[in-house]
């Protein structure tokens, strides 16, 4: 597809543009950090940032709370959502990769999840390459790329003075095929930018065989020792952009069944009505949330569940660093495999 | 399509189970004709409903029921707790949601040309029974080989679906085992459990699958026992139940490694089972 480009200091002129017809949301300025928020100023967004939103974009698609039915009766009545559509400005790749591997989840084939459908569906994500990851970063290591493209419809990618970009997607070339087009020179400057960022990117972890390594420390005290020090807070799993575990509870005051973001790390997670718990300890959980994300997604889909986005390690209240607890497990099976 | 919307149903008739009244069956019939047509497309026995009662939530159910009974669907429900008290308290006439059939259910096709023995335990026989009750119709009858039903109770007061059971004694198409824990006066079946009376009664092995539902307790000990008498692990199944939310594969909830209760069972083969780790 072709390259079209505007300058940076023109940008906000389109931005406004958008705002007619989009909900723009973009990273901004907001009390615990940066926050995506749904601005009505190009002023407020900021793009350029070295670090990453504390909350993850999924939201806009599967939020915290979300109302699936009103009652009536005995009657489920599903909402009529009429959003104006949602143009999501400035995700970072490893997020938009994110939405990427929940449509596999809320996309599958003849059991699609009609809420995130339509919110997918009524929205445009522009993704903004990195060109200077920060410390907390891997995408590369899980698969992904500071300019990968899965799950978004344009990529913008700055040159000084310019911002370049790309559509991936029918509705991503319709936003921009007004822009000029780019010149032969600048699209080679934007692939070399592409390449050597990709290449720059340090490695945290080798995930060769990881999979397999994870399964071969099953009934390992393993889990033990890396969850000693886990407070069970659920916060790396809130802010995590491919955790996606729901709760449906019925609110009856309000006559609404809704749906609420849960965690796997809490003990009532697993807990059955008849007092088992397969999961009774913050080990087996910890396990659970490690091996769902570089095992089991593996199994269904042969991806990480882990976008490399850094939350979880930055905001875990007592520093457990999900690239420890890989390199650990890595270096124990191997130990383990060798003394057989 | 919205996979999380409850059908509406009616509560046609209430069938008290046991003498201690702690087991009910409900029969449900449809209120939109397209529900129903959607619902015998689909369903499968083994397979199980989102029962929902709004403000109490909803849980898993299997189907006790056989299509060819009549367009209503069964579900027998054990009285454990605040939902099911209030399912309970159900009449005829009320209205209630139920999503499904949800699920992979029985291989019925696999199980085609087979000798089957079915071994059952408390309220967990009652997809067995809609199984059993497939398997006897007279125009599927003659697609399985020899039926045995194992069925254990702990007393004969909470033995479910009495009548038609007895009427199985008289058939001539199938051996039906009962037992209950402890002996009783006037009982002249089984007194044990039922791991051994399916030591003792199991047929050979030989181009016979076995299929298991009951209390975890009474799965765990009748598996080795299987095993013991020669079944493959790849001709044992079993039904797992898991807490469950979303019943659909996407709430995350009832998963055993990479797998999904909810969607890619309830029924494994102990094959399967041995291939996952082990987060039961
Ligand atoms: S596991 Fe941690 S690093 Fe990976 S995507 Fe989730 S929050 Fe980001
Ligand atoms: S954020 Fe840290 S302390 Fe909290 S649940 Fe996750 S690993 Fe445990
Ligand atoms: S109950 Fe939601 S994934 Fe199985």
């Amino acid at each position: 597809m072709s390259y079209k480009t505007t300058p940076v200091n023109q940008f906000p002129k389109l931005v406004s543009q958008w705002i007619k017809k989009y909900d723009v949301t973009a990273p901004a300025e907001a009390k615990n950090g940066l926050e995506y928020k749904t601005i009505g100023d190009p002023a407020e967004m900021m793009l350029n940032n070295r670090v990453n939103t504390t909350y993850a974009p999924k939201a806009f698609f599967l939020p915290q709370s979300e109302k699936l039915f009103t009652v009536e009766h005995g009657r489920f009545q599903a909402p009529e959502l009429k959003t104006k559509p949602r143009l999501l400005l400035g995700v970072r790749p490893c997020d938009t990769r994110a939405f990427w591997l929940l449509d596999t989840v809320f996309l599958a084939k003849g059991e699609e999840d009609a809420y995130w459908q339509r919110r997918r569906a009524d929205s445009l994500v522009i993704s903004f390459g990195c060109d200077t990851p920060c410390a907390s970063c891997f995408c590369t290591s899980v698969g992904g790329e500071p300019f990968g493209r899965e799950g978004s419809d344009i990529q913008m990618t700055q040159l000084e003075d310019v911002y370049v970009f790309e559509a991936f997607t029918e509705k991503g070339s319709a936003l921009i095929n007004k822009l000029p087009e780019a010149d032969a020179a600048t699209v080679k400057k934007v692939k070399a930018l592409q390449k050597t960022s990709a290449a720059e990117m340090p490695k945290a972890f080798d995930n060769t065989n990881l999979r397999d390594h994870l399964y071969a420390l099953f009934e390992d005290d393993f889990w033990k020792e890396v969850a000693e020090t886990c407070l069970g807070c659920g916060v790396c799993t809130y802010l995590c952009p491919t955790c996606y575990c729901f709760d449906i509870v019925d609110e009856v005051q309000r006559g609404e069944r809704v749906r609420n973001w849960d965690t796997c790390m809490f003990r009532v997670y697993s807990q059955e009505a008849s007092g088992h718990n397969p999961r009774p300890n913050k080990a087996a959980r910890t396990r659970q949330r490690v091996m769902h994300k570089y095992a089991y997604w593996i199994d269904s889909i042969n991806e990480f569940g882990c976008t490399g986005c850094g939350r979880c390690v930055v905001n875990c209240p007592v520093n457990i660093d999900i690239r420890e607890i890989v390199s650990a497990a890595q270096a124990r099976s191997a130990k383990m495999e060798a003394a057989k | 399509m919205n996979l999380y919307q409850p059908m509406p149903m009616r509560v046609e008739r209430v069938i008290n189970e046991t003498s201690d009244l702690t087991l009910k069956s409900f029969e449900l019939t449809f209120e939109n004709k397209t529900d129903q047509k959607a619902f015998f497309e689909k369903y499968n026995p083994g397979q199980f409903c989102q029962f929902s009662v709004f403000g109490k939530g909803e849980a898993p159910f299997g189907i006790a029921s056989a299509a060819w009974e009549g367009p209503f669907v069964r579900f027998t429900v054990q009285n454990v707790g605040s939902l099911t008290q209030t399912i309970h308290n159900l009449q005829p006439g009320d209205l209630v949601g139920v999503r499904g059939p949800l699920g992979n259910g029985f291989p019925l096709d696999k199980l085609k040309g087979r000798n089957l023995v079915i071994i059952g335990g408390g309220c967990a026989f009652s997809t067995l029974y809609a199984l059993t009750k497939h398997i006897m119709y007279k125009e599927h009858r003659k697609d399985y080989g020899q039926l045995t039903i194992v069925y254990g109770a702990r007393n004969s007061g909470l033995c479910l679906y009495k009548a038609d059971i007895e009427s199985w004694y008289d058939r001539s198409d199938m051996v039906i085992h009962q037992a209950i824990d402890v002996p009783e006066e006037g009982w002249d079946h089984h007194v044990g459990y039922v791991p051994d009376v399916v030591k003792k009664v199991a047929p050979a092995p030989k181009n016979t699958s076995a299929i298991v539902c009951g209390p975890p307790i009474m799965t765990k000990f009748t598996l080795p026992i299987l095993s013991e008498l020669g079944f493959p692990p790849k001709e044992i199944y079993t039904s797992l139940e898991k807490r469950m939310k979303c019943g659909v594969g996407k709430c995350g909830r009832c998963n055993i490694g990479s797998k999904y209760v909810c969607k890619d069972g309830p029924v494994f083969t102990l094959a399967e089972l041995n291939d996952l780790p082990q987060d039961i």
